[in-house]
């Protein structure tokens, strides 16, 4: 910590704020306004950065970050903690009637729902298709540009490219893709039946779509991972089992593999969760059709909260959802620790 | 293949090794005698594990030919050369027990359970391991791991153990006790041990054969007294022997039977300077210098440091505009102070001779 921050008191701080007024008025007095904007704008930014500097002196990091606390609380912790509350209650954001009371009416209501039960069986399907491919897709990338080849870079930049675009660009892509006159898809198959081909249109086709689209999205995520895993290998390793002369499979299995393993389960919990909110590519690419075949619990929240208006039910829906996936999670989180320790 | 030949182990035949422009092997040629425990010994980045690693099959050479016991391995597949190796980093592998490092290699050639582990309890009580088997490397003291992976190398006999400055990453202690250690082992097992260390002190302790190294190729290989003795240039001169040998200007006496040096005049014995020598070098052992006591005459000097090692002392001395060493035993060097006077002399027969431009030794 710079020494040079302590130097003046706090009052200096306070002090130069009426300096600045003043500075300020006349300068809007005298001055032609195209200067005075920038001599206030100077002034005002030196008083503030007097006590920024001085809290930065004191080890006052707590008052550095108060904006993002207040700017998070406002956007997020506040209206989690409302939605939370209206779970209780009576209401419907389209009415204009206050909340009523209504217990645990709302989860009762949601947990006998067979339609939810439904959706999370949609859901879980697409959890454990989309997941396995992208860990499959993953670690067989990772394993291809842990070598050196020629482009690998290139590559690398092309391969990584999809995780970075916006879900509605991806969204957009892939419903050309599938569409049935002029997609690729469509236009490929109709070499071979002459007719044109609607994949979205059956319940399987629909499933298989959405799991291509977001398993095409997110296997680099499972591929930058495992990849950093894998070149953490120390190459002497590598040496000292070629001399001891082990055969490429169990070398895999004895020492790359323990370096990517604690990745990989890494890898696995974070695509779980996303994978369980899957919303997005659903909605751009079926909008949860056709029927309701491929409407996974995250889509039918939204339709409960902001088609039905249902606002309480989908409140409750949402907190029995997030309690599931951080039960989930700890489960999984302690299984894989005790299995590491051991 | 003759009889002769049968009794090398490891034959380097003017190998050369480049790494892009890089030169790590120039030449580079030396034999080992099958049993032997041959140290390559030189400063760091002079090729020594290049060498090794070359042998053990890692590194291709460019130029030259590799053979071990009498075969040609100079382009052949690690997996056909009975070599094995232990790393400067030791390279145990990280997420298998100490029992599972050492099974490792056993289990690729096919060895049988019972064999395995029979091996292993050997292994282990040879190096007393046999309380850590179970236990990871990580958790292991840094002799411990060392032994691991001495272990790991030595389970599957190998023809030949190379051994990459196996003591650097251990502390001054236990150094002392795995030279020990090392030299009991290849006692034990009586292999063909290839040993690079920068460590002067390991060198002349361990080896049996020592090769000097310097820019990728041997400059003399020898025993250590060999070494010590007879050092062919000024650059083997200077790395064996501690404190290093003191090496100063000199010109050759006009008689050509004589060095004129600072300090005075010596005749030269047993050696015959070519005509036209006149820039030489000489050196002469710290510990072939000797203080005279105060009636007997010699060379003048004048203390400028005193090293106390506990049994000797080692004098810094300046005479005739020159820095000198000399090792006196420590009783001798009470008498000595920074500054007191003194004066010194040694045996003319024990100096060595240098041709100043070359660094050839002059015999």
């Amino acid at each position: 910590m710079m020494k040079v921050w302590v130097v003046y008191p706090l009052r200096v701080a306070f002090a130069s704020v009426p300096a600045a007024l003043i500075v300020s008025a006349l300068a809007i007095t005298f001055l032609p306004p195209s200067v005075s904007f920038w001599v206030s704008g100077a002034v005002s930014a030196f008083s503030a950065f007097l006590f920024v500097a001085y809290a930065w002196g004191r080890h006052a990091g707590g008052l550095l970050v108060a904006p993002a606390i207040a700017l998070l609380f406002c956007m997020n912790i506040f209206p989690l903690l409302w939605s939370f509350g209206l779970s209780f209650f009576h209401y419907r954001a389209n009415r204009l009637a206050p909340p009523r009371f209504a217990g645990l009416h709302y989860y009762e209501k949601v947990l006998s729902d067979p339609v939810v039960w439904d959706r999370l069986q949609v859901t879980a399907k697409m959890v454990v298709l989309t997941v396995s491919l992208q860990m499959v897709i993953g670690f067989l990338l990772a394993m291809l540009f842990a070598k050196q080849f020629p482009l690998r870079r290139v590559l690398l930049i092309l391969v990584l490219t999809p995780m970075m675009l916006s879900f509605v660009a991806v969204g957009a892509f892939f419903r050309y893709y599938y569409e049935p006159t002029f997609g690729l898809v469509s236009q490929a198959v109709r070499v071979f039946t002459g007719e044109p081909y609607v994949l979205l249109q059956s319940a399987a086709g629909a499933t298989a779509g959405i799991v291509f689209a977001d398993a095409w999205m997110w296997s680099p995520f499972v591929m930058l991972l495992v990849l950093a895993g894998l070149v953490s290998v120390p190459k002497y390793l590598y040496e000292a089992a070629s001399i001891d002369r082990i055969s490429h499979w169990r070398r895999f299995w004895s020492i790359t593999f323990p370096y990517v393993r604690s990745l990989l389960m890494l890898a696995l919990l974070f695509r779980t969760i996303e994978a369980f909110k899957l919303f997005d590519v659903v909605f751009l690419l079926t909008e949860g059709g056709p029927g309701t075949s491929t409407e996974t619990i995250a889509v039918y929240v939204y339709r409960v909260s902001f088609q039905y208006f249902k606002t309480s039910e989908s409140a409750a829906l949402a907190y029995i959802l997030l309690f599931t996936v951080i039960v989930l999670t700890n489960l999984y989180l302690y299984f894989a620790n005790k299995r590491n320790r051991t | 293949m003759t009889a002769e030949s049968g009794d090398i182990a490891v034959r380097l035949d003017s190998i050369t090794k480049r790494f892009g422009s890089v030169v790590a092997l120039d030449q580079m040629s030396f034999e080992v005698q099958r049993g032997r425990l041959f140290v390559v010994f030189g400063p760091s980045s002079v090729g020594k594990t290049t060498t090794l690693r070359t042998i053990a099959g890692l590194e291709r050479p460019q130029e030259g030919k590799l053979e071990i016991n009498g075969r040609d391995f100079t382009q052949a597949p690690i997996a056909g050369r009975n070599v094995s190796m232990v790393f400067q980093s030791f390279a145990l592998y990280p997420h298998l027990t100490v029992r599972e490092n050492f099974a490792y290699p056993l289990k690729e050639a096919g060895t049988s359970a019972a064999d395995i582990a029979k091996r292993i309890d050997e292994i282990a009580q040879i190096l007393s391991l046999g309380h850590r088997l179970d236990n990871k490397p990580e958790t292991l003291s840094g002799g411990e791991q060392q032994r691991v992976a001495l272990g790991r190398s030595l389970i599957r006999r190998p023809d030949i153990l190379l051994l990459d400055e196996p003591l650097t990453n251990l502390d001054a202690k236990l150094r002392d006790d795995m030279r020990t250690e090392i030299k009991r082992l290849h006692r034990q097992f009586g292999i063909t041990i290839v040993y690079a260390t920068p460590d002067e002190l390991e060198a002349l302790s361990m080896g049996e054969e020592i090769a000097v190294m310097r820019e990728g190729h041997v400059v003399q290989t020898g025993t250590p007294d060999e070494l010590y003795l007879t050092p062919k240039d000024l650059y083997v001169a200077q790395k064996i022997g501690s404190p290093t040998m003191n090496v100063i200007g000199a010109r050759a006496g006009s008689d050509g039977v004589s060095i004129n040096a600072p300090f005075g005049n010596f005749p030269l014995s047993g050696v015959a300077l070519p005509s036209g020598t006149d820039e030489l070098k000489i050196g002469i052992r710290p510990a072939d210098i000797r203080i005279n006591s105060a009636q007997q005459e010699g060379i003048a000097g004048r203390v400028r440091l005193l090293e106390p090692l506990g049994d000797i002392t080692i004098v810094d001395v300046d005479a005739a505009d020159q820095r000198l060493k000399i090792v006196v035993r420590e009783a001798e060097a009470l008498s000595l102070q920074p500054g007191s006077e003194l004066s010194f002399a040694f045996d003319p027969a024990r100096l060595h001779v240098f041709d100043a431009e070359s660094g050839l030794h002059m015999t």
